[in-house]
């Protein structure tokens, strides 16, 4: 595999739009160029030939109107020209084709959350993207501006709070996703990214400042320039594999033989059950999930059920369908989990049954 | 020295660095026009502000439009047109020289500008009262978020939605009426500002025509504070019937 | 009676000992109460000289952190704030204020041969109101310090900690200052010019002068009532700007911008206004295209109110805003061009010097056009989405505000130095501190050029790897233009000291402030001048105007002839 090459000037093109705006790109660089060599050359030129010494006395000017006119009108066809094709490319960035896939983003202060279709909700900062597949972004923010910007698509858009902004790409190279230490390890353009493989790097462009002594896992302090997140162009074939499992297990659960209680105890933790539902048995503004596996459930308004595989999906899904007595002051929202999540939430949650 | 040697210049009301006192008067009177320029660029930020809101949530500003009283609006409205005629009688009789007069018409049009502020204190002391106020302050007594809102704000604005006659349910209460009281309040209240900075001017130059300053010679200073009288009064004009009347 | 300035030259009483506008009074009170243009021109410049110092001590601070990526001296909320700071403070309180409030006061008068603005008191009123406001912006940082940027872009602002209210307050407050300054300059220039000075002879630097002046009297006044909005929104909760309570963000930015943009033209047009002055001395000629050079400023403040929205073209703006947006700004290039293809012209068959001030004023030229160039890259769409809040935007308008705006400055302060002051300095000291802030300051920011299109965004307090030896090529570059100002405060300060006097027109200038004694009388001239010429008339100049040394040495020297 040939990665593409970046310049000294851009990132490699990894985009089918990359190269539209990398020709704008360089035909604005050279004109910048010529019309720089031209004003500077004369400039340097006037000043040696007209250099003050003994003797030397200025010319005064006489009126040069069709001069005057001249370069004042002639530029106007060169700038008309750039904004024609500028926008066309611009136009072509905006407008996604009709067999995208839609990938919801929520930005958030110092965070990326991608939903992908089928309420497939990835971890934090990682954005999965089919190879030669469009691939439309619609963004929210739940907070503050934020900005989208992946350089190697040369895409980026406001996440603006309150409203909807979208934008969209295809990528035409896989990740070449190799282990790393430090961003060195990795091909041009990529970050060493999470779990110690490559990546393409997304970052945060509009300013989302900073707190005070808070850090991420990484025990970084989070802030503006740590909002990245990993891109990873995987095949379709893949992409539609992940669609249809959901998510993987965390990798440092991953391979162990209690392999599904470590990752319904992760999804507990990240997921913000602990919010409301203790494992050790104390009292909260929602059932404990000590000994709940297998338990009879008394229902606020009348019946019961056994806390089995079906009820227990309901109750992540759908929270308002069966409220247990004397809960019903809190209303939790339903969780979009994919089965596999849901399959080890519930492993964990036999574990504090035992 | 040559440089004090500017004494014998020209009429005691001449600053050292005119010429002459209409090189005097025009550049006063054109830097006015500047600044009143700025005014109005100043104001126009908020009359944006609100032509876009009320494009946005139309239902919002018409119920709130019904929660403004729009009879102390109209009696305030008469009250700056009076200030304003009375402003331009002024600088019409400190032109012809008659400081008697000159000096009994800037009083009236400070008396016209109390009128007012009381009639707009009686405005904003009841909205406070009540508790129709912008963003989160929208139905909180006095600023006061703790207590429950008196039964005139429920009162008010249900009559308001009535008289809007808009298609919503009656417990439907736009959201964004907190927009439209946030625009309400800055602009009256800057508004506001404006008028007791005029009082202030008007008082000013009041003062020294008293003191004898003025003459049918030299007017400038009444001239240009009744020009700015006369932007504050109109600024009024547009509001009145923005914030008021439209529904 | 009246001196007709252009034949007979230097008026004044005496050059010895002859009253001036530094020793015509004395005492603390003389300066702080005083209504002469030129003392409150002179205390402007120091005031925006200590803002200028404060804001690169940050700039110094942020290239320093950026050296190595992690933590270098600072945390990244420290940095936020020093960044942020930095930005404030250099655009409210250094470059608006820099050439128009300081060397617009001294000499936009004495060039009109006025005896002083047309509102003394104003304009006394005006430096007090920047005083006041320079103390808001001091409380701001001292008391918990703000880390918005200087954009203060809303939800984040809104929801900021307070020390927001007082930095906004403090940028209204000075956003007062510079309008009434601009009212002031407005009248003065049309009701005050000396008789002989019609439009056509006006010099360029009043020509610029005066488009800046109008747009700070139209633009300013949308800024004060954004940031009263946004000052309301943290305190009254109105809801127009802060989407939790039903506002609207993008509303802010194009409130902001629609001012924000004609302040960039508040800021390089009267950079640009010092470099004809300068060009047209040292090259002792006309400016080629007079009345297209005048014109094109005039077009510059207007084109600056419709351009606004280039700012936000990723911010979710509709395309059709963004079109036209984009269109309107291809057209500024064109009064930009017209003044860069006129200085070149004016160089031809001139006869050129290189004083220290004129190597700024070339230097002006190659940076403004580099950093007009660059600009058509984020003008351009397509292009734009790609670079648009990157590095490359920083090192734009660095180009542009320090390239332009500063130079210029530094030419006007080396320039003008000597009739204000009435001291000589150090030419080869001031060469030397050109050519360090010549180059430190290409070494800064032409590497961040690179990193921008690379994709390295702004306001970033870390960076990948890939990105190290650029950063430390751009700090690097930052110490040599620091040290570059060190040098130029040491032969400033070298020259109040033991400065050699000035005579009164040691660069042979033809310009009308020129005529006047050094440093000027405390009225400009001691008798209205009747101007029987242009200010780039060196044909029509006879010899004893062009004289760059003492009025006595032409008399010695003519009867030596």
């Amino acid at each position: 595999m040939t990665e593409p090459q970046g310049t000294v000037q851009l990132p490699p093109q990894l985009s089918t739009i990359a190269p539209e705006v990398d020709d704008m790109y360089y035909l604005i660089y050279w004109i910048s160029v010529v019309f720089f060599v031209v004003i500077t050359g004369a400039m340097l030129y006037f000043m040696y030939k007209y250099r003050r010494r003994p003797g030397r006395k200025a010319k005064a000017p006489g009126h040069a109107t069709a001069l005057e006119i001249a370069w004042t009108v002639a530029p106007l066809f060169l700038l008309v020209y750039l904004f024609h094709m500028g926008f066309q490319t611009y136009i072509h960035g905006s407008v996604a084709p009709d067999d995208a896939v839609d990938v919801r983003v929520r930005a958030m202060q110092w965070n990326w959350e991608f939903e992908h279709p089928g309420g497939v909700i990835d971890e934090m900062n990682l954005f999965k993207v089919p190879v030669n597949k469009p691939v439309r972004v619609i963004m929210s923010s739940s907070d503050v501006l934020h900005s989208l910007f992946i350089p190697a698509f040369r895409v980026k858009r406001d996440a603006v709070p309150g409203m909807y902004t979208s934008l969209w790409f295809e990528a035409t190279e896989l990740t070449d996703d190799r282990e790393c230490e430090v961003d060195a390890d990795c091909p041009e353009a990529h970050q060493c990214g999470r779990n110690g493989t490559c990546a393409l790097p997304l970052f945060c462009t509009e300013y989302c400042g900073a707190p005070q002594n808070i850090q991420d896992s990484a025990g970084r302090n989070t802030n503006h320039s740590t909002m990245m997140a990993d891109v990873r162009v995987i095949t379709q074939e893949a992409y539609q594999e992940f669609l249809e499992l959901g998510p993987p297990p965390p990798p440092e659960c991953e391979g162990s033989d209690d392999m599904m209680e470590c990752w319904g105890e992760q999804l507990y933790a990240v997921n913000g059950c602990v919010g409301c539902h203790s494992v050790d048995g104390s009292a909260g503004p929602a059932p404990t999930w000590q000994g709940l596996w297998g338990a009879q459930r008394a229902f606020d308004g009348g019946g019961s059920a056994v806390a089995d595989e079906n009820y227990i999906r309901e109750s992540i899904l759908q929270p308002q369908a069966n409220i247990v007595e004397g809960y019903t002051a809190v209303n939790m929202p339903p969780y979009r989990l994919s089965d596999r999540q849901i399959d080890a939430i519930i492993a964990y949650m036999q574990t504090l049954s035992e | 020295m040559a440089s004090d040697a500017h004494a014998h210049h020209g009429p005691a009301y001449l600053a050292h660095h005119f010429e002459t006192p209409a090189q005097q008067f025009d550049a006063a009177k054109l830097g006015m026009w500047a600044f009143l320029a700025q005014e109005v660029l100043f104001f126009s930020g908020l009359f944006v502000a609100y032509g876009i809101f009320r494009n946005w949530y139309p239902e919002a500003f018409s119920i709130g439009s019904h929660l403004l009283d729009w009879q102390m609006g109209g009696i305030n409205t008469v009250i700056l047109l009076a200030s304003s005629f009375t402003a331009a009688m002024a600088v019409r009789a400190s032109q012809v020289g008659d400081r008697k007069q000159t000096t009994m018409l800037l009083g009236l049009t400070i008396v016209f500008a109390f009128g007012f502020m009381v009639v707009k204190y009686f405005e904003y002391t009841h909205k406070i009262h009540v508790g129709i106020l912008p963003g989160q302050y929208w139905g909180c007594p006095s600023f006061d978020c703790g207590t429950a809102a008196p039964e005139a704000f429920a009162e008010e604005v249900a009559a308001a939605i009535d008289a809007a006659h808009l298609n919503a349910g009656p417990g439907m209460v736009p959201y964004h009426l907190r927009s439209f009281f946030g625009i309400y309040f800055v602009m009256t209240g800057l508004h506001g500002i404006h008028v007791l900075i005029g009082i202030g001017l008007i008082a000013w130059i009041m003062r020294r025509n008293q003191k004898g300053e003025f003459s049918a010679d030299y007017n400038t200073p009444v001239d240009i504070v009744a020009l700015y009288w006369h932007l504050v009064d109109l600024i009024w004009i547009y509001l009145f019937p923005l914030l008021y009347l439209i529904d | 009676m009246t001196v007709e300035a252009g034949t007979a030259v230097p008026s004044g009483d005496a050059h010895e000992g002859g009253d001036n506008y530094l020793t015509h009074e004395t005492g603390l009170k003389s300066w702080l109460f005083t209504l002469d243009h030129k003392r409150i021109g002179l205390m402007y410049l120091v005031s925006v000289l200590v803002m200028f110092f404060l804001g690169g001590v940050m700039a110094l601070l942020v290239r320093t952190e950026l050296l190595f990526n992690g933590e270098t001296i600072m945390e990244a909320d420290t940095y936020n704030k020093v960044f942020t700071l930095h930005g404030a403070i250099m655009v409210f309180l250094f470059i608006i204020p820099s050439v128009p409030a300081a060397m617009g006061n001294f000499f936009l008068p004495i060039m009109l041969g006025a005896k002083d603005v047309a509102f003394p008191r104003l304009n006394l009123a005006s430096f007090w109101i920047y005083g006041f406001g320079t103390i808001f912006a001091i409380v701001a940082i001292v008391a918990g310090s703000v880390d918005t940027g200087w954009t203060f872009y809303t939800p984040y602002s809104a929801r900021a900690d307070s020390s927001v209210i007082w930095m906004t307050l403090a940028a209204f407050i000075l956003g007062f200052s510079s309008i009434l300054t601009g009212v002031n300059f407005i009248a003065t220039v049309h009701k005050m010019r000396a008789p002989g000075i019609h439009w056509k002879r006006l010099p360029l630097f009043i020509w610029g002068i005066y488009a800046t002046s109008v747009i700070q009297v139209l633009a300013t006044p949308v800024l004060a009532i954004t940031l009263l909005l946004l000052i309301m929104e943290k305190t009254l909760t109105i809801g127009i700007f802060d989407p939790a309570l039903g506002g609207d963000p993008v509303l802010y930015q194009h409130f902001f911008w629609f001012y924000s943009h004609p302040a960039v033209y508040i800021m390089i047009l009267p950079g640009m206004a010092v470099v004809n002055e300068l060009i047209a001395t040292f090259s002792q000629r006309k400016i080629f295209g007079y009345m297209f050079v005048a014109m094109s400023s005039v077009a510059l403040a207007l084109l600056g109110f419709l351009v606004w929205g280039h700012h936000m073209f990723t911010s979710g703006m509709s395309e059709y805003a963004t079109m036209v947006f984009s269109a309107l700004t291809f057209l500024v290039a064109i009064p930009s061009g017209v003044k860069v293809f006129n200085w070149v012209a004016t160089l031809y068959e001139g006869s050129i010097s290189f004083a220290s001030p004129m190597l700024y004023g070339l230097s002006f030229i190659v940076l403004f056009t580099i950093g007009g160039l660059t600009g058509l890259f984020l003008g351009t769409l397509s292009t734009d989405i790609h670079l648009h809040d990157t590095y490359f935007v920083v090192a734009h308008f660095h180009y542009v505000m320090v390239g332009g705006t500063v130079f210029g400055f530094l030419g006007g302060l080396h320039y003008w130095w000597p009739k204000m002051t009435g001291k000589m300095y150090d030419e080869k000291l001031a060469r030397v501190s050109w050519f360090l802030v010549f180059v430190g300051f290409n070494v800064t920011f032409f590497s961040q050029f690179i990193m921008g299109s690379q994709g390295m965004p702004r306001r970033y307090y870390d960076y990948l790897d890939q990105f190290q030896p650029l950063h430390m090529a751009s700090s690097g570059g930052a110490y040599i233009l620091g040290l570059g100002f060190i040098v130029m405060a040491y032969l400033f300060w070298k020259s109040l000291r033991s400065g050699e006097k000035a005579p009164p027109n040691p660069w042979a200038s033809a310009g009308y402030e020129w005529m006047t004694t050094t440093p000027p009388h405390p009225h400009n001239f001691a008798e209205t001048p009747v101007m029987k010429r242009g200010p780039y008339d060196y044909h029509l100049c006879t010899e004893e105007e062009l004289w760059d040394g003492f009025p006595e040495d032409f008399e010695a020297k003519k009867a030596k002839a």
